[in-house]
């Protein structure tokens, strides 16, 4: 377990410097397709008087966008993406990674903020336009039907789950009376269990008729009408051996 | 790699790549720029995922079968959460926040939240610049805010809040905490026992005012009986006493503000005059010394935990009082933690400085407008001494409406007999000069005053001369006898204690008293004895 929470300070102390770089949605989706050892593209730093120049190129087979509407297949992602470079500030940031096996390792700072810009395109257009035509889209519609749906809630003379029922009951038959100390057994494990209960549950567990149950309990338990187990009978308190899980007769 | 030669710019190309399989999973630590935080001086660092909230989304069990349970308890409260519509949101381990601690345990401590709502319009990639020259860029997960937390002890709500009253007057802040701490420490030894516990307790409350916070259930009672027994003169009453020792040794500022507070409010509410008769009485040093002792006397038995500390705090305040007439000039000293050290000295002398307490009693309301310095202790103190059955506060007249419950009250609470009789003769000669005057007025017709039956009775029978149509004398009665047979509790009934003013005890003697006198006639009707008078 100590394991567990210490971290790897190794990139730390090295004082890796690592770029924060703000990728637009789709351009991370195109990442996401590439196959091999992960080339997306080719990244591409210069000085022009004075002033540093970042831009990222994106390969050329990861510009093909899938999307289900017609339109997809003739918008083409763009190609070149200048980097807009922007300071840290004061604000000190750590990258951190975790682990599968949650181990967590510190592994370095960040040195640099980039933005990730599309250059301004006929592409990017139109890829933007089919982005916006996809959103503006109603996630619920009304759709008119052609036919009356017929295919539920016909009339019945007696429903299948009904006569499921009537026959179960039918098998079971009236609920006769056991003799009183196997009903006093049951209702002894019963209370094991648990401390309250309610009547129906209990003639359910015992297969006993009500008023016959009912007499049985008035002589081992008590009924609470009041408080938090409201309307639940649970044993006498002579007979309650909670804590060590025993019971007396 | 590639070099681009350009006439006006150069330029280096390098490949940038998404690996697909990694097992990490990457996310930003973010540190406030004021924090100053260096990642590369930590030697060692742990961090784990703070689980406090989980008891929140996890709903209260109720005992799992057995005793407490209900049979099916679980089901049915899961269908009633869906009748109502009622959805609890998951605790997601993902979103709970971060502990981390850097350099052990005496390090630095903080709490990174996450922050919403980065991965959803844009993705943020890591890029690392590799061995061979290529980008690697890694998607961020998660971006979490990292706060550092506050090792040092802060105050609570409540206790900001009182703070928040005194701001003016206390100058010490450090005196705060320090009390705070001392007042924690006493509690964890209070559940040790022992009497053994009282000498380190003492040495603990050297320094501490702390000691005497201590919070006690019966405050409520023991305002009361502070108020009553102030008025009615510091009656001795030995659970009042006990209580109103511990009264005292709490000291609460707060407590005692109030009482101060009601103390100046009383003075404007008590429009009734008799009360500063009464007060005045107690003027003299000493009956309050004589108050003090029985009362120390008296705490001296029962717990020896409270006790302990009673008396501590006695000597403490003794020396206290002292420290504040004699060294009022040493105000950097006691700023400092060796403040412990003048109190400590004075403590030695402690105990039968009853004397000088009362000594110090006016230096006391000199005290409390004197310099702020000193207020965080002696706002325990000064209002310590006037609660506390000396009467002090009472002395000044400033008590409110209490002493008319207690001039009824007193004679009821058959307290030390001594104490009773002190009381007696006060009340019987203060306030049975006034009755007799108004009884005159009002019975007027009756032959016999009944200031003359009031002073053969013990503590002040008729004290409060209240606006009472019904008097308790002979003649009353003799009317109603010879009207109507009655009962005597029918005509206790006609006598009724609120509009007599008279206790039920004195007003059931003095009718026994009317009924000797009369001796009227007895029939038995309904099997109850009736008397009655033929005139």
């Amino acid at each position: 377990m100590s394991d567990r929470g210490d971290v790897d300070l190794t990139g730390a102390k090295q004082n890796t410097g690592v770029w924060l770089v703000k990728v637009p949605k789709y351009l991370s989706q195109q990442w996401a397709k590439a196959s091999g050892r992960g080339e997306v593209g080719k990244l591409r730093i210069g000085k022009n008087q004075g002033k540093a120049e970042v831009s990222f190129t994106l390969n050329e087979e990861l510009t093909t966008i899938d999307s289900t509407s017609e339109k997809a297949s003739l918008v083409r992602a763009p190609r070149e993406h200048p980097f807009t470079m922007q300071t840290v500030g004061g604000q000190t940031l750590a990258v951190f990674t975790e682990n599968s096996s949650d181990k967590i390792a510190l592994e370095g700072v960040v040195v640099q903020r980039a933005e990730c810009r599309p250059a301004a395109s006929e592409n990017y257009m139109k890829l933007k336009k089919l982005q916006i035509e996809e959103s503006l889209k109603p996630h619920r519609f009304s759709q008119q039907l052609d036919k009356a749906v017929t295919t539920n809630y016909k009339p019945v003379a007696n429903h299948a789950y009904n006569l499921d029922y009537e026959k179960k009951k039918k098998e079971e038959g009236k609920r006769a009376r056991a003799d009183k100390q196997q009903v006093l057994d049951m209702l002894f494990s019963a209370f094991e269990k648990h401390q309250f209960y309610n009547i129906k549950d209990l003639v359910d567990i015992t297969k006993q008729p009500v008023i016959y149950l009912k007499e049985i309990l008035r002589d081992i338990g008590i009924y609470n009408v009041k408080g938090t187990h409201k309307n639940t009978w649970e044993l006498k308190p002579e007979y309650r051996h909670y804590q060590s899980e025993e019971k007396s007769d | 790699m590639t070099s681009l030669g350009n006439s006006s710019s150069s330029a280096t190309e390098y490949v940038v790549r998404v690996p697909k399989n990694t097992s990490k999973r990457y996310s930003i630590m973010a540190f406030n720029a004021g924090d100053k935080v260096n990642c590369s001086t930590w030697t060692q660092a742990r961090m784990e995922r703070d689980m406090s909230n989980r008891r929140m989304y996890g709903e209260e069990e109720t005992a799992e079968g057995a005793a407490g349970s209900e049979f099916g308890k679980k089901q049915r409260e899961e269908s009633r959460r869906k009748k109502f519509g009622i959805i609890t949101k998951e605790f997601k381990v993902e979103d709970q926040p971060w502990i981390l601690k850097v350099n052990g345990k005496a390090g630095k401590r903080f709490k990174g939240l996450k922050k919403g709502g980065v991965t959803e319009n844009a993705s943020y990639y890591i890029f690392t610049q590799c061995a061979d020259g290529a980008f690697e860029a890694f998607p961020v997960h998660g971006w979490y805010n990292f706060t550092p937390q506050a090792k040092h002890r802060t105050l609570t709500a409540e206790e900001a809040e009182e703070e928040w009253g005194r701001r003016n007057k206390v100058v010490n802040h450090f005196s705060i905490m320090l009390q705070r701490r001392l007042r924690e420490q006493e509690h964890g030894e209070e559940e040790e026992e022992g009497a053994g516990e009282k000498g380190g307790k003492k040495k603990k409350k050297k320094g501490g005012r702390g000691g005497d916070l201590r919070i006690h259930d019966l405050e409520d009672d023991l305002e009361m009986s502070t108020d009553e027994s102030d008025s009615s003169g510091g009656e001795d009453g030995e659970g009042k006493s006990k209580s109103k020792k511990e009264t005292n040794a709490k000291g609460k500022g707060k407590k005692k503000k109030k009482k101060k507070g009601s103390d100046q409010e009383g003075f404007e509410d008590s429009d009734d005059g008799d009360f500063e008769g009464l007060e005045v009485d107690y003027m003299s040093d000493e009956s309050s010394s004589e108050e003090e002792e029985p009362e120390k006397a008296k705490p001296n038995k029962g717990d020896d935990v409270p006790k302990g500390i009673d008396e501590a705090s006695e000597s403490e305040e003794e020396s206290e009082e002292e420290n504040k007439n004699e060294e009022e000039n040493k105000e950097e000293e006691e700023e400092e933690d060796g403040k412990k050290t003048p109190v400590q000295a004075e403590k030695k002398k402690k105990k039968d400085s009853s004397g000088e307490s009362d000594t110090s009693e006016d230096s006391d309301i000199e005290g409390e407008t004197a310099s702020a310095l000193f207020m965080a202790q002696k706002k325990r103190t000064p209002p310590k001494r006037g609660g506390r059955g000396s009467t002090g506060s009472s002395r000044t007249g400033s008590r409110p409406g209490t002493p008319s419950i207690d001039n009824a009250a007193t004679s009821n609470t058959l307290r030390a007999a001594a104490s009773k009789l002190e009381q007696g003769k006060r009340q019987a000669t203060v306030p049975s000069s006034d009755t007799p005057a108004a009884k005159r007025l009002k019975m007027d017709p009756s032959s016999q005053s009944p200031s003359g039956k009031s002073t053969p009775q013990p503590a002040s029978g008729k004290s409060t001369p209240s606006s009472s149509d019904v008097q308790l004398t002979e003649d009353a009665v003799r009317r109603y006898l010879i009207r109507k047979p009655m009962t005597t509790k029918d005509l206790l009934k006609k006598f009724q204690t609120k509009r007599t003013g008279l206790s039920s005890e004195q007003t059931v003697n003095v009718l026994a008293q009317i009924l000797k006198k009369l001796n009227p006639e007895r029939k038995n009707i309904n099997d109850k004895m009736h008397f009655y008078l033929t005139e």
